[in-house]
């Protein structure tokens, strides 16, 4: 066999650059597992979306009647409303099994268990935004109207609302890779979390009493948040801030990566 | 180098028990090819797992200067969907390879010799081709030192015989760290040994010494050095079960020890230098002598398996 290898930079690499190099394989690797896990993966992965969003609307529209929203169309405000729902939930739920699907590249000692764990809430937004922009663009030529009002507005709440699911996303990644039962439970939580964070029924439609409990759901903030931006006459309800969805994003992220230093062998071993 | 200080280890969780390791300190120099010795579950290759960084330990730490490789043919990190040159790229970009990532996939090609099959996902490989792929990319990388658990026991027996080659080449100017039960692979690749007994790791400089010491304490006496030396039960005491297994365990040894006289007597015919050629005799009278020994139990086993399904079947006629 041939010796004339290259000489593999490990001992002179920087440790940055080792991460970055692992970030660069790892990203191209899980980008080839979601769009050609099997023939049609890619068909699927914009269709999906679609035809939930499809189904919910005609529930709603059809079963539930009143397609009355102060201030928006019926259709986009519910279009802004399930992308961003589902971008916060696929950032929460995919990094929960990366650590176990990827068990096997801890083999090779540059990988950590938080790096795939990274890369797959990167990825996740990645292909929610991508689909996203598909959206706006489909929806522009079918004349519903899906242009923002506040484009860099939106831009902003999209990424706070990511950055929420990514914090809650390494943090479940730890708890459920050291608890299994914890990823169970989430799994459970998330189907409720669709109707109490106004995803489907106007959060004005809450009697006044009871909105400062909603309140206390960060997802609420940011898809209200977003709706403003995206639709300049949109009226809300009042106590909707930012600061309250970046307070939970930014310290979960930060549990959870302390806790990924913490037990980053524990969840390597096992 | 690999230096190893007041290294402690133990499993945790519910089936986690004692000190696996306990206090061990050792300094393997440069070039020295080592090899790990113990009985079963004596934290052989948990040591190894730690030399290699794949765990932490619980205290202490290991020093490692100089570039580890992973071990040897571990074919774990494959993702089953991606084909095998997928594989192959993901691995050498995270070893930082970027310039001469063809020529790297070119060589781990070549090596396993699967063929077309490269192209294909894993999934549909067999766990022989598995492995040739998982050896091919280990021994692509220049590392200093290779750890290897039991690596040489992948793949079909001229696969094997080409395996070690490559693997005695790059021993050369690279050492290796391996756990083996075959101490005549060990006394053939390695100078040094350890010895894991109740936690401790013992240093030899010798390998010969320190499979003498395992022997003193395990009390068998094999001055056969050999890969697979079962001891002989009487046929006696053997249930139907058992006798079954034994026989397909045989029939396969006799398989494989008549793959390798092929092979033997092939390379044989082949060789020119007449120093091999000594050493090929030699090995060709022991496979024979193998081989026959393997035959003539077989026929024992098989003769009292009809005898013992004689008399069982028989109350169960009337």
């Amino acid at each position: 066999m041939a010796t004339n290898t290259e000489q593999i930079p490990d001992s002179t690499r920087h440790p940055l650059r080792v991460t970055w190099d692992v970030w660069a394989a790892m990203y191209l690797r899980e980008m080839i597992a979601r769009t050609m896990a099997d023939r049609m993966a890619w068909f699927w992965m914009v269709f999906e979306p679609i035809a939930t969003i499809a189904v919910m609307i005609f529930f709603r529209a059809y079963i539930r009647g009143g397609r009355s929203i102060t201030g928006a169309e019926f259709i986009p405000w519910m279009i802004v409303g399930l992308m961003g729902f589902y971008l916060f939930r696929e950032a929460m739920t995919r990094p929960m099994g990366a650590v176990e699907a990827n068990r096997g590249l801890f083999t090779y000692r540059q990988i950590l268990p938080v790096d795939p764990v990274l890369i797959r809430c990167f990825v996740e937004g990645m292909i929610r935004s991508f689909i996203f922009l598909l959206f706006i663009l489909i929806g522009s030529l079918l004349k519903i109207n899906l242009i923002p009002d506040h484009a860099f507005g939106v831009m902003m709440d999209w990424t706070s609302l990511w950055m929420l699911g990514v914090g809650l996303g390494v943090l479940l990644s730890v708890a459920s890779g050291l608890v299994p039962e914890v990823g169970r439970v989430v799994k459970i939580i998330t189907m409720p979390l669709l109707l109490i964070s106004g995803v489907i029924f106007p959060v004005t439609y809450v009697p006044a009493q009871y909105q400062q409990y909603l309140l206390w759901n960060p997802i609420v903030h940011g898809l209200e948040s977003m709706r403003l931006s995206f639709f300049d006459n949109y009226h809300s309800i009042p106590g909707i801030d930012m600061t309250y969805l970046w307070f939970w994003a930014l310290s979960t992220l930060t549990l959870g990566l302390v806790m990924h230093v913490r037990f980053a062998s524990r969840l390597k071993a096992r | 180098m690999i230096e190893i200080q007041n290294l402690y280890k133990r499993y945790h969780g519910p089936y986690g028990g004692g000190w696996v390791l306990k206090d061990i300190n050792l300094t393997i120099p440069d070039g020295v090819s080592v090899g790990v010795v113990g009985r079963n579950g004596a934290g052989k290759s948990t040591l190894l797992r730690l030399i290699g960084g794949m765990d932490a330990p619980d205290r202490g730490r290991v020093i490692r200067k100089g570039r580890v490789s992973w071990p040897i043919g571990l074919a774990g990190g494959f993702k089953g969907t991606m084909t095998g040159r997928q594989n192959v790229k993901f691995v050498a970009r995270v070893h930082g390879i970027k310039k001469s990532l063809h020529q790297l996939i070119q060589e781990v090609q070549d090596f396993a010799e699967i063929g077309k099959a490269f192209d294909d996902p894993v999934n549909t490989y067999s766990s022989g081709m598995r492995a040739r792929l998982a050896f091919g990319l280990s021994l692509a990388f220049d590392f200093d030192i290779y750890i290897s658990d039991e690596a040489t026991a992948v793949g079909d027996r001229a696969f094997k015989a080409k395996a070690r080659e490559a693997f005695q080449q790059r021993v050369d100017h690279a050492s290796l760290i391996m756990v083996s039960h075959g101490e005549g692979t060990l006394k053939q690749m390695c100078e040094a040994g350890i010895f894991i007994d109740q936690g401790q790791a013992h240093w030899f400089d010798h390998i010969g010494d320190a499979i003498e010491a395992y022997h003193q304490t395990t009390k068998v006496i094999t001055d056969v050095a050999d890969e697979d030396d079962e001891e002989d039960v009487p046929v006696e005491q053997l249930d139907t079960d058992s006798l079954k297994a034994k026989l397909r365990s045989l029939k396969r040894e006799m398989n494989e020890l008549h793959k390798q006289q092929i092979i033997t007597n092939y390379r044989l015919e082949t060789t020119t230098d007449e120093m091999e050629m000594a050493s090929l005799q030699e090995e060709k009278q022991y496979l024979r002598r193998r081989y026959q020994q393997a035959r003539k139990r077989f026929k024992v086993l098989k003769q009292h398996k009809q005898v013992s399904t004689l008399t069982t079947q028989t109350p169960r006629a009337e």
